[in-house]
């Protein structure tokens, strides 16, 4: 019996220790020899992946690659070049800019639904990029791209008006045969190249979105080079596209540079058509550390942004930015300023801090809004959350445009305590009459930190703590909606361009753009979209650049925002897969050109 | 441990020797010395003296600990100390609010249920305690401060809606017992009505469990708090020692470990002291347990 005693202890023991073996730290190839998987890790749950909805970097990153757009980025050039996906070519605009003609690819399939005939996918032809762009216009669909082509489109706005029958022609909206489209603007509209490279703007097959009606975003059926598998808050699961077109990639063409690109392997993708995966994961870890974790262990996540607890063992040096050798040895690394920026804004809706129709409490408002502006010290958020690597600049206007205006005045972005005392006490504020301040945010440690340290500044102009609220939602999509309801007075946001001209930003602050559109802040200047409309159908140039900066300090002296910052990124990613990986300008074509070793 | 002879006691009171019983008992002095430490550190907070400056933000991030910052600073120049403090004051304000509407709604159920023993009362309060107790604790503490979510006291209620069970159940079977005696049986022929007998002469005669009860709650109404606010379910605008625990799994990766040592420290310094005390009191209180030393 004692015998026996011991051999269950000695098992136990056994099993005990067999738990605590070394992980190894080498990723995972393959869950099978013949099988090419990739977890990719975001930091936020994409609420749908319906192409109309695909409003965050999150969504975005997956409808391009389940969907086709008809233009895309070349995967390495940088600045950000545009190049044909499902068109064949770049458009054939007229000379009036006013008409554009785009030839698209034959033999482009959907992938397989029971919606089509007999579950094949059908061939995709000019009449789904008509239906796909009506969709964003039908009210039904409460979608959140319509903005990128309101009031640009002859016709388009009136089909929306009378009913937005599917049935019924867009003037503006023409399939020439079946695999040539037409679009007429009402005016030149330079931007439309790059609204075509936007997920909003993947085509979608029409019986499928028929065939699930609200489904659709979570079962989403398009072209593109993965064809999704599964769909949870955890992760989204994706399967190569077997049918997908053959392209081999011209690295040459896609911007290869030695100087830059050299060390990653990427030579060995030439002349081999993309997707390179069986299989691709994306997983959606919103806590840093669990990311950290997960990529670290070797055996999950393969990529990772650093987050910022771990800047400080990732980084040896800041400027120029060098990397610890137990790192770089470990993983490759890349590392630039993002095409975008984060800020604070406010809902000028809101009639506690925004927008009052009487006149004296509007300008009252306007003070507190630019008190807490004052407050607020972007050094120190720099130094606190992104190591010191941001750039901070004043306005709406980011360094990764031409357009930015490097010598702006820099007053909006310096903190200055007395100015905030002063225009607080100058317009009637006291601890006692000051609104209750709400902070809507995703929930997470990082982001509570990030409100700790907002109540911290405005305590310093003798805001009190009970009259700051902490409002945290589950997830990034809760929040997102929240702010399109108009339910958030305050929040912290990051916006990321969908292309590189600071248009993409002014449209944020456009009248018109109010929520759900883009315009998250409700801003309505006349001015301010006076000047929009006209610059917006100017072709870069100086006389346009001007306009630009101008509708920038509109922003800034209405106090709108407290703007902003440009990260630094650092992406990391296990030494076996082969990827340039890129977050800016509607990341997420990438992935498809990831291979494992 | 105790080698008092009995005959000592014959012209104390209960209450008296029990107070006797509990200064003898080094453990339990020393238990009530930590919550009476405690205490001080809140009423401190209350009164302004100390941790006030718990919210303030500064330029020194991840500071170690100094003459100027105790436990050091966290991620964006908090001092540490200030919030673990200003922490132990929303911990006990916690811990206080839901031992009180705790221990009188289980009181006044437990004590209902008991003194309509094996009636349709009875029943119905004892299948509600049935139901609240099926469910596994910490789901339906987190289902209803999520339902609740926004309300100042959603963290208060759930665990009150969860703590007053265990109470009612002690209570109850109690006033069973004390119905039985000849005291109640006593006033009953006097002709006392029921509920003169209940709140007269029963429920005063279950002090001695609602003291104890009241001190295991207060802890456990402190533990749950922290697990609550650790997992975002509790303290949104303040600090808690549990939010201070959810900072810390940011900072440990860091390497930094000040905001979880604190938090802990503070914790398990006042869960021991408080444990200790519930012992003694409970030792002290129990003439069972009293007899069982004596005997020894």
């Amino acid at each position: 019996m004692a015998d026996t005693k011991y051999l269950l202890y000695l098992s136990l023991l056994v099993l005990l220790l067999s738990g605590c073996q070394e992980q190894q730290n080498t990723p995972e190839k393959n869950t099978a020899d013949t099988e090419k998987v990739y977890r990719h890790s975001i930091d936020g749950k994409p609420t749908s992946l319906d192409p109309i909805k695909a409003s965050s970097v999150y969504s975005n990153l997956l409808v391009v690659n389940i969907f086709d757009t008809l233009y895309s980025y070349q995967y390495l050039a940088r600045p950000f070049q545009l190049k044909p996906n499902l068109a064949t070519t770049m458009p054939q605009i007229s000379d009036d800019g006013l008409t554009y003609t785009i030839s698209i690819k034959k033999g482009v399939k959907f992938h397989p639904h029971p919606a089509f005939k007999d579950g094949v996918g059908r061939e995709i032809v000019a009449a789904d990029f008509i239906y796909s762009i009506k969709r964003s216009f039908d009210p039904k669909n409460r979608a959140s791209g319509a903005w990128l082509w309101q009031n640009k489109i002859i016709g388009l706005d009136d089909w929306k008006q009378a009913g937005a029958d599917y049935d019924k022609d867009v003037e503006g909206l023409k399939s020439l045969d079946d695999h040539t489209i037409q679009i007429s603007l009402l005016q030149p509209y330079p931007q439309l190249i790059y609204s075509l490279a936007m997920g909003f703007a993947a085509i979608t097959p029409r019986e499928v979105v028929e065939s699930l009606g609200a489904e659709f975003g979570s079962k989403p059926i398009g072209s593109g080079p993965f064809i999704l598998d599964q769909f949870n808050s955890e992760a989204a699961y994706l399967l190569r596209n077997p049918d997908f077109r053959q392209e081999p990639l011209d690295l040459t063409a896609e911007g290869y540079s030695a100087a830059r690109h050299e060390g990653y392997g990427l030579e060995a993708l030439a002349d081999r058509s993309p997707p390179f995966l069986d299989r691709l994961e994306v997983h959606f870890i919103n806590e840093s550390s669990s990311r950290w974790q997960s990529f670290t262990k070797g055996s999950e996540i393969h990529y990772t942004t650093v987050p910022k607890d771990k800047q400080n063992t990732v980084l040896l040096r800041k400027d120029p930015i060098e990397l610890h050798p137990k790192i770089t040895s470990e993983y490759h690394h890349s590392y630039g300023m993002e095409a975008g920026f984060v800020y604070h804004g406010f809902n000028m809706a809101d009639p506690v801090f925004g927008y009052h129709p009487d006149a004296a409490q509007n300008n009252k408002n306007k003070a507190l809004r630019c008190a807490i502006r004052s407050a607020h010290d972007w050094q120190q958020k720099n130094r606190a959350f992104y190591f010191g690597l941001g750039t901070i600049f004043p306005g709406i206007i980011p360094p990764a445009v031409p357009e930015y205006d490097a010598d702006l005045s820099t007053a909006s972005i310096e903190k200055d305590l007395m100015a905030a005392k002063k225009m607080l006490a100058d317009n009637g504020w006291q601890t006692q009459n000051l609104p209750e301040f709400e902070y809507h945010v995703t929930g997470s440690v990082l982001q509570k930190q990030f409100f700790e340290q907002m109540r911290g500044f405005l305590n310093q102009v003798g805001y009190p703590n009970q009259k700051i609220k902490y409002h945290p939602y589950p997830s990034f999509g809760n929040f997102n909606q929240a702010i399109k309801n108009r339910e958030a007075p305050f929040f912290f946001l990051g916006w990321t361009l969908d292309y590189p001209d600071a248009e993409n930003t002014l449209q944020l602050f456009y009248g018109p753009n109010q929520t759900p559109g883009s315009n998250n802040f409700n801003y309505q200047n006349p001015a301010f979209d006076a000047l929009f409309e006209q610059s917006s159908t100017m072709l870069p140039s100086a006389q346009r650049t001007a306009l630009y900066r101008q509708m920038n300090q509109m922003v800034i002296d209405d106090c709108v925002v407290i703007s902003g910052l440009s990260r630094k990124k650092i992406h990391l990613w296990h030494k076996n897969i082969i990827t340039f990986p890129d977050r800016e300008i509607v990341g997420g074509f990438h992935l498809r050109f990831v291979d494992v070793q | 441990m105790i080698n008092e002879p009995a005959h000592s006691r014959l012209n104390l009171s209960l209450w008296q020797q029990s107070r006797q019983h509990f200064m003898k008992d080094r453990w339990g002095i020393l238990g009530l010395l930590i919550v009476v430490l405690y205490l001080l550190v809140v009423i401190g907070v209350w009164f302004g003296l100390w941790g006030t400056e718990w919210s303030a933000i500064s330029d020194d991030f991840n500071q170690g600990p100094s003459l100027q910052h105790w436990f050091g600073t966290n991620a964006i120049g908090q001092d540490i100390a200030e919030r673990g403090i200003y922490a132990t004051q929303v911990a006990f304000e916690v811990g206080v609010v839901v031992t009180v509407f705790a221990i009188f709604l289980g009181l006044l159920i437990g004590a209902l249920a008991g003194f309509f023993n094996d009636t349709w009362i009875d029943g119905v309060l004892l299948w509600l305690m049935g139901v609240i107790d099926a469910i596994p604790f910490y789901l339906l503490v987190a289902a209803v401060a999520f339902a609740m979510q926004g309300h100042a006291w959603a963290m208060h209620l759930a665990m009150i809606a969860v703590f007053w069970t265990t109470t009612a159940r002690l209570i109850r079977a109690e006033v069973i017992k004390l119905k039985q005696l000849a005291f109640v049986e006593a006033a009953t022929a006097i002709g006392f009505n029921p509920v003169h007998l209940l709140f007269r002469h029963i429920i005063p005669n279950t002090n001695h469990l609602i003291i104890i009860q009241a001190t295991i709650v207060f802890i456990s109404a402190i533990k749950t708090e922290v697990i609550l606010s650790f997992l975002g379910l509790g303290i949104k605008e303040g600090i808690s020692w549990g939010l201070m625990i959810a900072e810390a799994t940011n900072d440990i990766q860091a390497g930094y470990f000040n905001n979880f040592l604190a938090a802990s420290l503070l914790l398990f310094i006042l869960v021991i002291g408080f444990n200790l005390f519930s012992d003694a009191i409970q030792d002290a209180l129990d003439p069972k347990l009293q007899k069982n030393h004596e005997k020894k």
